[in-house]
């Protein structure tokens, strides 16, 4: 469980550097863009399994991540090792509300919690108001900026909007969680991968064919 | 014969057993075999049962006992996952990544390594992490182990396993934890004092 201490510590503290910055992508062009296209990249999660890998400062944690979207519209993650045992169980509502059903005592801290629910928010991709999204440019990309209570949520892709490249999530001043979602198969991505920038804390999810 | 733990409790008690009332006749014979018993090789289905979503989660694979205090488990289907038990050191690989772990640093090894080696050395009655009951019916045992430790309390509501009376091997292992989610794992094609080689649980 030197695991989840270590993960703990370096939460709280990035918790600290993430906000009150000066304002950063400075070189960013503001552009007009159709910001309905990122629909189609949003994941249709009926109910997938991942096996997913967590790495975090040089500690390693492997386990299954199932998905699986419930009859009232919410999505609900849980999280256990291979042998079973539970991690977490998660629930996202789609107007943004978010549940913790259960959770092991040594990831029982808020600021895990938050990095958590954040994380899988970016590529959940639940609350994504177009009327609100700031559209600009910057190296050839498309970015679809939107506002969170705390820092933005960047949905980046190709300038004819076919392809997301990545996702970001970031404070006004930088980059704090990259994210990718590739090979979409019945809407539903087949590898996630999440990567923080501040510090080693990456989560990798590879779905299984059941 | 599989015998399949239902896991609910009625009125403390489990449907088609009845409470073992000679506990010290139950857990010398239950010792003796254990005695004669020096390796264990089996399949396992393993379903993580989680009730409020409605879904089971079923994988398979390969286990191997040998004495002293050596297990190796090795998932096949859907995913690839080894873990191997070497007294008090671990090996685990997952894809392609390997790491090495001793069970007396990382607590959710050395429990998972105490309920192993325990239920397969027939030590699991000695356990004094655990309260224990014991009931049975006409082919089986079963085994009720509620945490009593701290740290086990915090991670299940009970672990209950199932032995076959007839040589007092192990036919499941059920873990129940907090949030009412379940996990059995069920052993089929059981070869006792099978040759099975030191080198399947050579930590390198």
């Amino acid at each position: 469980m030197r695991l989840f201490r270590i993960l703990y510590l370096i939460l709280s503290s990035c918790l600290l550097l993430l906000f009150g910055c000066s304002p950063s992508y400075k070189q960013m062009q503001s552009a007009s863009a159709d910001v309905s296209v990122l629909q189609k990249f949003k994941p249709a999660f009926t109910v997938a399994l991942y096996n997913t890998t967590v790495d975090v400062v040089g500690n390693h944690l492997s386990g299954l991540l199932l998905i699986k979207k419930m009859p009232d519209s919410s999505t609900r993650m849980v999280f256990s090792n291979e042998m079973g045992f539970s991690f977490f169980d998660f629930e996202f509502k789609p107007g943004g509300d978010f549940k913790v059903y259960s959770i092991t005592k040594k990831l029982n801290k808020k600021s895990v919690i938050k990095t958590l629910q954040h994380d899988f928010e970016l590529i959940l991709m639940n609350n994504l108001d177009n009327s609100k999204a700031v559209v600009k440019t910057h190296e050839g990309l498309t970015y679809f900026i939107f506002s969170q209570t705390k820092g933005f949520n960047y949905y980046i892709t190709n300038p004819s909007g076919d392809e997301l490249v990545r996702m970001e999530r970031a404070s006004n001043k930088k980059t704090i969680v990259e994210a990718v979602m590739k090979n979409y198969l019945n809407g539903m991505p087949d590898t996630i991968g999440i990567s923080h920038k501040t510090f080693e804390f990456n989560i990798g999810l590879k779905r299984i064919e059941r | 014969m599989l015998v399949l733990v239902s896991g609910v409790c009625v009125k403390a008690q489990y449907s088609g057993y009845t409470a073992v009332t000679d506990l010290p006749k139950f857990k010398a014979s239950f010792a003796a075999a254990a005695q004669k018993t020096n390796s264990i090789k089996a399949d396992f289905v393993q379903d993580k049962n989680l009730s409020m979503l409605s879904e089971k989660i079923t994988s398979k694979g390969n286990f191997w006992f040998k004495k002293d205090s050596r297990v190796r488990m090795e998932y096949n289907q859907p995913f690839k996952y080894l873990m191997i038990l070497n007294k008090d050191k671990a090996y685990v690989k997952d894809g392609s990544k390997e790491s090495k772990v001793s069970t007396r640093s990382n607590k959710m090894f050395q429990q998972i390594n105490k309920i192993m080696i325990d239920c397969m050395q027939g030590t699991t009655l000695d356990n004094t992490d655990f309260k224990t009951r014991v009931f049975e019916n006409k082919t089986s045992a079963l085994v009720e182990l509620t945490p009593v430790a701290r740290g086990m309390k915090e991670m299940f509501k009970s672990i209950n396993v199932t032995v076959d009376k007839k040589d007092f091997s192990v036919t499941s292992i059920q873990m129940l934890e907090l949030s009412g989610d379940n996990t059995i794992m069920r052993f089929t094609n059981k070869e006792l004092n099978a040759a099975i080689p030191d080198t399947l649980f050579d930590i390198k």
